[in-house]
């Protein structure tokens, strides 16, 4: 063949891989309201920069016909290409070829760039959207996806992992994303789930639909599995962007800072009366979030799971930070389980890639409840304990009211190596609530007395002024300073600032084992 | 329709609205005495209270029915 003919037939082959499984078949996502994995790439990646691997693969299966219908790329587009400038490698998934379902070449291409990410150091951002294993392939489909979760470990923790469900994820396929970092689902056009309603109604009779029973917003509130749920793929992508921004390149890089653009020493006066004086009140701690944050921005994590805490990307003074705060408006900003993996996990998460933890405590104890013990509060609730102790990022914390008995402690304390360790004049530290302790602790005195009810609201008095209050753990030196709650963003990022170069070391050993 | 349901158990000490009420999703419906705190439990949706299941006093278990909406 002539060269001239050579190049035609090389632009006739791209052409045809990147019609994937054919118009109807696009024409098909496209009226579910689904981009094409083409599309999503296009638009996920800065212009120009992607640079597709791999775009002639397929499947090497000779079982039921098969061999008759081979499609280039084999249901998975991957390749790399940058998000803002920064170099990524992506994967997306084609339903429009055999369902996007994964056989040995598909993820032969997924391992691939896998394995350039992690000795690259760069992120890895995975676009779900494929009806799971491809039966035809048999064992083989299964290996594939043994080789991806083997990749999805020996990354994490070293490159930010993003998966983004964008259409079914079910069966074995969805352990790879309950492996990465973060998982962001498309509402109403995604799931995830391991066995699916059909199987569900033979095997127990329940009857759900898949939405109900995996769908974005059921993993977001009820499972915790997911941490966004976005309106459409492109909402869902754009978070993908947002994200990214927030995080290094790998760990051995802090996250980029950025220009500061609102003043460092910016003081906000409302900050005074946000908790109220009555300590019965709840109030919303992310106003407190949001006002000492550089340009009230906080994206927050996993919004709809365990909203009794609340977790969150911030910076202060450019610097990004994670923050973790308990939410008086929800249980009483109580701990549950829900609250102790959603926090332990979060604060994990920014140990990994170098970003400190900003702290902000109002938590009157662990939830009690048959429930909740019988749900192993007990070794959930350690999670949080082991996060912050194993963390050897900068830790800061500000206790604004109640930090009461075990909370107090699992709450970025002091004794857990905090950096920075402040309260409000409003904080109420204590192994207990004034009305629990002075019970216990003047119980005679109660009973003997004549008017016991009287005896008894003078001694809770009496507690609440001498011991709930900051100055006690300040006279320990468990607080570092009690501090004007209008000042609190100028002392968090004169605090940041301080700790920028912090090294920090625990123990070596093989692995630290953690309450799971 | 959907349930409002307490969050947590504790003692009913206000109940903000009454059958017929339109309800949009973050209103407070009722008002929960917990961990020696008033908790306000919000509606997570819109709708019209059909019925109210709780009043004053009422002593409520976690995922108890206080308000149903339609």
């Amino acid at each position: 063949m002539e060269i001239d003919a050579k190049i035609k037939e090389l632009k006739r082959r791209n052409r045809e891989a990147e019609l994937g499984g054919g118009q109807k078949r696009i024409d098909q996502q496209h009226a579910k309201g689904k981009m094409t994995a083409r599309e999503r790439l296009d638009y996920l990646l800065d212009k120009g920069s992607f640079q597709e691997i791999d775009k002639f693969v397929v499947h090497r299966c000779h079982d039921f016909g098969m061999e008759k219908k081979k499609i280039a790329g084999d249901g998975v587009i991957t390749g790399h290409g940058t998000i803002n400038g920064r170099p990524v490698f992506v994967f997306a998934q084609d339903f429009t070829v055999f369902g996007g379902s994964l056989s040995g070449m598909f993820s032969q291409k997924v391992c691939k760039v896998m394995d350039l990410a992690l000795k690259n150091g760069t992120p890895m951002i995975g676009l779900d959207d494929s009806g799971g294993a491809r039966i035809q392939e048999g064992v083989e489909s299964l290996g594939g996806y043994g080789e991806i979760f083997k990749r999805n470990v020996y990354s994490s923790g070293v490159i930010p992992q993003i998966s983004v469900i964008m259409g079914p994820c079910a069966g074995g396929a969805v352990y790879s994303p309950a492996l990465t970092d973060f998982i962001i689902m498309v509402k109403k056009t995604s799931n995830m789930f391991i066995t699916g309603p059909q199987v569900i109604k033979e095997v127990t009779s329940e009857e759900v639909t898949p939405e109900e029973l995996g769908g974005a917003m059921s993993h977001n509130k009820r499972s915790g599995v997911a941490h966004f749920a976005e309106d459409s793929d492109k909402a869902a992508l754009d978070r993908v962007k947002e994200l990214l921004g927030y995080l290094p390149q790998n760990f051995r890089e802090k996250p980029l800072s950025i220009e500061c653009t609102d003043d460092q020493k910016r003081t906000d006066t409302s900050l005074n009366e946000v908790v109220p004086a009555n300590p019965r009140l709840p109030y919303d701690m992310k106003k407190i979030i949001g006002t000492v944050l550089d340009n009230n921005q906080f994206l927050e994590v996993h919004e709809h799971y365990a909203k009794n805490m609340v977790v969150g990307f911030g910076r202060l003074n450019g610097r990004v930070v994670g923050i973790i705060a308990n939410q008086p408006k929800f249980l009483a900003g109580c701990l549950d389980i829900n609250a102790s993996m959603k926090c332990a996990k979060f604060v994990r998460t920014c140990d990994s890639f170098n970003i400190p933890l900003v702290t902000f405590v109002d938590v009157p104890g662990y939830l009690p409840g048959v429930n909740q013990e019988y749900g192993g509060i007990i070794k959930h609730g350690a999670k949080i304990i082991y996060a912050y102790c194993e963390a050897t990022v900068p830790k800061i914390t500000v206790i604004t009211r109640k930090a009461y008995g075990g909370a107090y402690l699992a709450m970025s304390c002091k004794h857990f190596d905090g950096d920075a360790n402040y309260a409000y004049p409003t904080a109420e530290i204590a192994v207990m609530g004034p009305d629990g302790a002075a019970n216990i602790i003047f119980r005679k005195e109660i009973t003997d007395s004549s008017d016991p009810d009287a005896t008894r609201a003078k001694l809770i008095e009496d507690y609440r002024n001498n011991f709930a209050s900051p100055f006690k753990a300040a006279e320990l030196g468990y607080i570092d300073d009690i501090i004007f709650p209008e000042n609190t963003r100028p002392r968090l990022i004169n605090a940041l600032m301080t700790l920028q170069n912090k090294r920090a070391t625990i123990p070596k050993r093989r692995h630290g084992n953690t309450p799971l | 329709m959907s349930d409002i349901t307490a969050p947590m158990g504790g003692k009913i000490i206000d109940v903000k609205v009454k059958v017929g009420d339109a309800v949009n999703e973050g209103d407070e419906v009722v008002i929960l005495e917990a961990m020696k705190m008033e908790l306000p439990v919000a509606a997570e949706e819109s709708g019209t209270v059909k019925e109210i299941k709780c009043k004053n006093g009422d002593a409520v278990e976690t995922d108890a029915v206080l308000v149903v909406l339609e």
